[in-house]
């Protein structure tokens, strides 16, 4: 349905906009759009693309130690795929007005964010299980959230890199029950990394929110709020996880059956916002991989672009 | 040449007698080859014998864990999941 613009004021342009996104309408790249609704896209492509981008790197830190040959593809792959991603959703946010050129230097800068998880560094083969498993799987509970979104082109976008990590998904559970099928100190080495992603793992949703004042959640940009993610979360994992013998370091976490929810130890916010500010244990020294890589790839800018300055 | 089976042995000498008598009675052989186990080298690593060119690793269908998951349970010692 399209709304007779041109006779409104602004102000019932917006309401109308409104009205018809809590409705299901979606939004088109060429639509008008209420610039704060504009501004929320934008942010949450940006962090989401910035995620992509960053969440490679603990990952590939495996690459050259991987444990077998058909290991290391499917490792490589799975990073080739990320980056894939990271360029969808950039693609999806340069249509929002912001160009690439200042979404990367906006996060090399430390000004925009990118998840938690990716903050932290890998000890162990095990972790590459953990992270391509659960941290994949937390994502991808977000992600399938998305597939509805509003903003059209990021819902679309959405539906291809569900797909995509839910191969990956597989990838890290198949590493995962190697490792419990193996030795004693394999099935040592994936308790030791749940145990240190836990933590990590039930912040990424962050904290619950007031459904009242989440504008992301009433612009229909996102489907589901932080918590109902982070439930639907435990209520497929906590089983799969459990069943392969592994302990959840968390003596909390229980189902409520009359509640219908899972009740579990309060996460630790103040970490999950020091991290993302930057402040996590890894989180200068991947910017800083990034800013060598632009730096040492300028040249590829240049000759491409002719924006080469005048040769030394 | 195909692996036909084992024989339990002393020496290779009765080894020979055992293998004609289990795969050589109904003229099935033209030739048997008798070897001591431990003279037996093995390659199975599938890294080398099956490298994964179809790329398999990509895809859906590159990930069966059926019995994998079967077997970690009955490890754990766990039913269905909760």
């Amino acid at each position: 349905m399209r709304y007779p613009y041109a006779t409104m004021t602004e102000i019932e342009q917006a309401d109308a906009f409104y009205a018809r996104v809590a409705a299901g309408g979606k939004v088109e790249p060429d639509d008008w759009m209420p610039d704060d609704y504009r501004a929320a896209v934008l942010k949450f492509v940006e962090m989401h693309a910035n995620s992509e981008l960053m969440g490679v790197l603990p990952e590939r830190e495996w690459i050259m130690r991987a444990p077998t040959l058909r290991r290391k593809l499917a490792l490589t792959s799975k990073i080739q795929d990320e980056v894939g991603h990271a360029q969808l959703l950039y693609r999806v946010a340069e249509d929002l007005g912001k160009t690439r050129v200042q979404m990367l230097a906006d996060l090399l800068a430390g000004k925009t964010k990118f998840h938690n998880v990716f903050h932290y560094p890998t000890r162990s083969w095990a972790d590459v299980g953990i992270i391509a498993w659960l941290v994949d799987a937390a994502a991808i509970v977000s992600q399938q959230a998305l597939r509805d979104s509003s903003y059209a082109p990021y819902a679309r976008t959405m539906r291809k890199i569900c797909w995509e990590e839910s191969v990956h998904i597989m990838h890290g559970r198949d590493v995962v029950l190697t490792l419990m099928n193996g030795t004693a100190s394999q099935r040592a080495m994936v308790q030791e990394a749940l145990d240190r992603w836990w933590g990590p793992l039930m912040q990424m949703h962050g904290p619950p929110t007031d459904p009242a004042k989440d504008k992301d959640l009433h612009w229909r940009i996102k489907g589901k709020n932080n918590e109902q993610l982070r439930q639907e979360f435990l209520a497929i994992y906590v089983p799969r996880i459990r069943e392969l013998g592994l302990v959840i370091p968390d003596p909390e976490l229980e189902y409520d059956e009359a509640a219908g929810r899972w009740h579990y130890a309060e996460p630790d916010w103040d970490e999950l916002r020091s991290v993302v500010t930057g402040h996590g244990p890894m989180s200068a020294e991947r910017l800083e991989f990034r800013r060598v890589s632009q730096a040492e790839t300028q040249w590829v800018r240049d000759a491409l672009l002719g924006t080469a300055s005048a040769a030394a | 040449m195909t692996h036909s089976g084992n024989v339990n042995a002393p020496d290779e000498e009765l080894a020979m007698h055992y293998a004609r008598e289990f795969y050589g009675r109904r003229q099935e052989s033209n030739r048997l080859w008798v070897v001591p186990r431990d003279a037996i080298a093995e390659l199975d690593d599938p890294d080398l014998l099956k490298p994964p060119f179809d790329r398999s690793f990509k895809k859906p269908g590159g990930y069966i864990i059926k019995h994998k998951l079967e077997a970690a349970k009955a490890r754990a010692g766990s039913k269905e999941p909760a």
